[in-house]
């Protein structure tokens, strides 16, 4: 991470429909709960961002986040990120209307990577995020997959976060496919790699599964902020022991009193 | 040459689809109830509603105890690819039942990488394991003389699927063999079955081989030396064994998605890096590079490809919607297997005019109708 600044705990909704789901690999989505609900709880729980991701947008070709994004932020006053399925201007334009603060472009910008320099100059960088999710496929390879890691893009990692950050995005959420849902710790080389080669905020996603793990990906070079999803949809640590144990291990986390 | 597919699989002439699912009338065997639904979601709601599944486990357990031999001999067989069902049987009977189960593999007519490693590392976590490989050039000949009378090049690898585990148990002297699920029960077919736990011997050559057992290619010029492995022990060895096919499903409450993290978790199972060709899913049926041509040829036969079985079984299980389902089959369902339509001519010997011409001759007229130069489907389920 960048010195200075705090290292970011976000919590990680994946959507489908009208519930929370968690897969493995991004395959196998199991219902874990509702979004609203444990949006909530892990605001209270002293959360810094939230991220939904309507993980199926894609894949069904739909939009159909609006609805529980607005709910949401009637009572949840912390950074909300919206991705999955956003394909044009208006379809930003509707996600910030409804309430978010920032959106993430996976698919739609692979297929059309102008759409991220339209975004930017219109709505600014710092609510544009580009959301990767990588493959390996050699020893210090990635490549780029769509609709929720269904669909090869025949592109590489490093080379399409280096144009997304000329075309103006703020941020990087990088999904590691591999990882994903698996418990086995972040893929640092993958977070290592795209980090130098980028000065945007890295988002680590995709392999914490004990609060061990934020230890090396919050290191310098490697992430900004980790994304969390199995290990609190599923409670193995609570975001209180995560944040007890990063501010143990002198990373710098966003103090936070509990009301 | 042109088929005959309503007389030879007693298809009713119009299509309709299961107002629940995804599925159609044109699954050979499955029915509809007055409502609209198709047997298979009837089943899916009475496992999910009225079966007493503790009682199903004692069941098992009984089954269990009945079987187990405590003289270090193996007393189960699994049939098991490395997939993450049959893992998932072998696994629970090992480990929760305390079972000694041999695993048997059938070979894929060609291994996919992925099928490979899941297999291996299947066998890594613990269990012993015997793979049967037929004769290449023979299951070569078999699939592709399946393919063109029987319009469906995995007949071979079902017969050795069926069969070889049959063989295995005979000859190691194990009376009980442990399937998955009843796909005739859980998918849509004849129900006679739904309610017990067990197979009939006498039923294999009827449903499951759809009438044509592996003696019917002597017809073909294959030996009764070349069918041997594709075929059954004979009856007599099979009832002095004492031989009993059982399936998971009916003692446990059958979940693929629930099977794969179960794998995932205890023999390192891993989805493939891609979804598979036709379909959205990136965890069944991974291992043969072949299959996919197994489902066109559904798709070709009885519209129903393979998103539209993926689709139906996921919204039986709760897992998408039906709105859902058929988004995906628009998506994919009509989806060549291209990227192993090579291997699979140089497989059958055969040319693409050759492909074509069969793959036309199982094109029927009340599924599909010709638009200038392109196939289409009669009846689409959004239409």
């Amino acid at each position: 991470m960048s010195q200075g600044t705090n290292f970011r705990l976000i919590a990680r909704l994946d959507i489908k429909g009208n519930n929370v789901i968690k897969g493995v690999n991004l395959e196998g989505l199991r219902v874990v709960g509702s979004p609203i609900e444990l949006a909530y709880k892990y605001y209270q729980q002293g959360v810094d961002e939230l991220l939904f991701m309507d993980c199926v947008a894609s894949l069904y070709g739909r939009n159909q986040l609006t609805q529980i994004i607005s709910d949401a932020a009637n009572n949840i006053f912390i950074p909300i990120t919206v991705g999955g399925g956003i394909r044009s201007v208006s379809d930003v334009n509707a996600a910030l209307r409804a309430g978010a603060d920032k959106v993430a472009i996976n698919t739609a910008a692979v297929l059309n990577p102008s759409l991220l320099l339209e975004v930017s100059k219109y709505f600014g960088s710092q609510c544009l995020v580009l959301s990767v999710e990588a493959k390996q496929v050699g020893l210090r390879n990635w490549e780029v997959y769509t609709d929720n890691g269904r669909e090869p893009s025949g592109m590489d990692v490093i080379t399409w976060v280096k144009q997304a950050v000329e075309l103006g995005i703020g941020e990087i959420l990088l999904t590691s496919i591999d990882y994903e849902g698996t418990r086995k710790g972040f893929d640092l080389d993958l977070i290592k790699a795209v980090s130098e080669v980028v000065a945007v905020p890295v988002i680590a996603s995709g392999g914490m599964g004990k609060k061990e793990d934020i230890i090396s990906v919050s290191k310098e070079n490697f992430a900004d902020a980790a994304a969390m999803a199995d290990i609190l949809h599923y409670n193995r640590n609570t975001l209180a022991e995560i944040r007890d144990y990063a501010i143990l291990a002198n990373i710098n986390v966003r103090s936070y009193e509990k009301n | 040459m042109k088929r005959n597919l309503i007389k030879q699989y007693n298809l009713p002439e119009k299509v309709i689809f299961c107002k629940k699912c995804t599925i159609s009338n044109q699954r050979p065997r499955i029915t509809f109830n007055e409502n609209g639904i198709c047997s298979a979601c009837t089943f899916a709601k009475h496992k999910q509603e009225t079966i007493d599944w503790a009682i199903r486990e004692r069941e098992l357990i009984e089954l269990c105890n009945k079987h187990r031999k405590n003289t270090g001999e193996y007393d189960v067989i699994v049939p098991c690819s490395g997939g993450k069902d049959g893992s998932f049987v072998a696994h629970q009977l090992k480990y929760k039942y305390n079972m000694n189960p041999l695993c048997v593999t059938w070979a894929p007519l060609k291994y996919t990488d992925i099928g490979r490693k899941n297999l291996d590392s299947f066998i890594e976590t613990g269990f012993n394991h015997v793979l049967g490989t037929p004769n290449r050039k023979v299951t070569r000949r078999l699939t592709q003389l399946s393919f063109e009378h029987l319009g469906d090049p995995f007949q071979p690898f079902i017969y050795g699927q069926t069969n070889f585990p049959m063989h295995v148990a005979v000859q190691n002297n194990i009376k009980l063999i442990m399937y998955g699920e009843n796909g005739e029960v859980e998918y849509g077919g004849n129900m006679e079955n739904a309610n017990i736990p067990n197979k009939r011997i006498k039923d294999q050559d009827d449903i499951y081989f759809s009438g044509l057992p592996p003696e019917f290619w002597k017809d073909y010029g294959i030996s009764d030396q070349d069918l041997f492995p594709f075929k059954s022990p004979s009856y007599d060895k099979l009832m002095s064994n004492g031989t009993e096919i059982h399936f998971m499903g009916y003692y446990k409450f059958w979940d693929p998605q629930e099977n794969f993290y179960y794998c995932r978790e205890h023999v390192n199972f891993a989805p493939n890096s891609e979804r598979s060709e036709g379909t959205f899913s990136k965890y069944a049926s991974l291992d043969d590079q072949l299959d996919g041509f197994h489902f066109y040829l559904a798709y070709i036969k009885f519209g129903i490809g393979r998103t539209t079985s993926d689709a139906s079984h996921e919204i039986r299980d709760n897992k998408i919607t039906r709105e859902e389902g058929i988004a995906l089959i628009k998506k994919y369902d009509h989806e060549f297997p291209k990227k192993y339509y090579d291997v699979f001519l140089e497989y059958c010997g055969i040319t693409n005019e050759q492909f074509n011409e069969v793959i036309d001759s199982w094109r029927s007229d009340h599924i599909w109708y010709k638009d200038g130069t392109e196939w289409r489907l009669r009846k689409a389920i959004w239409d």
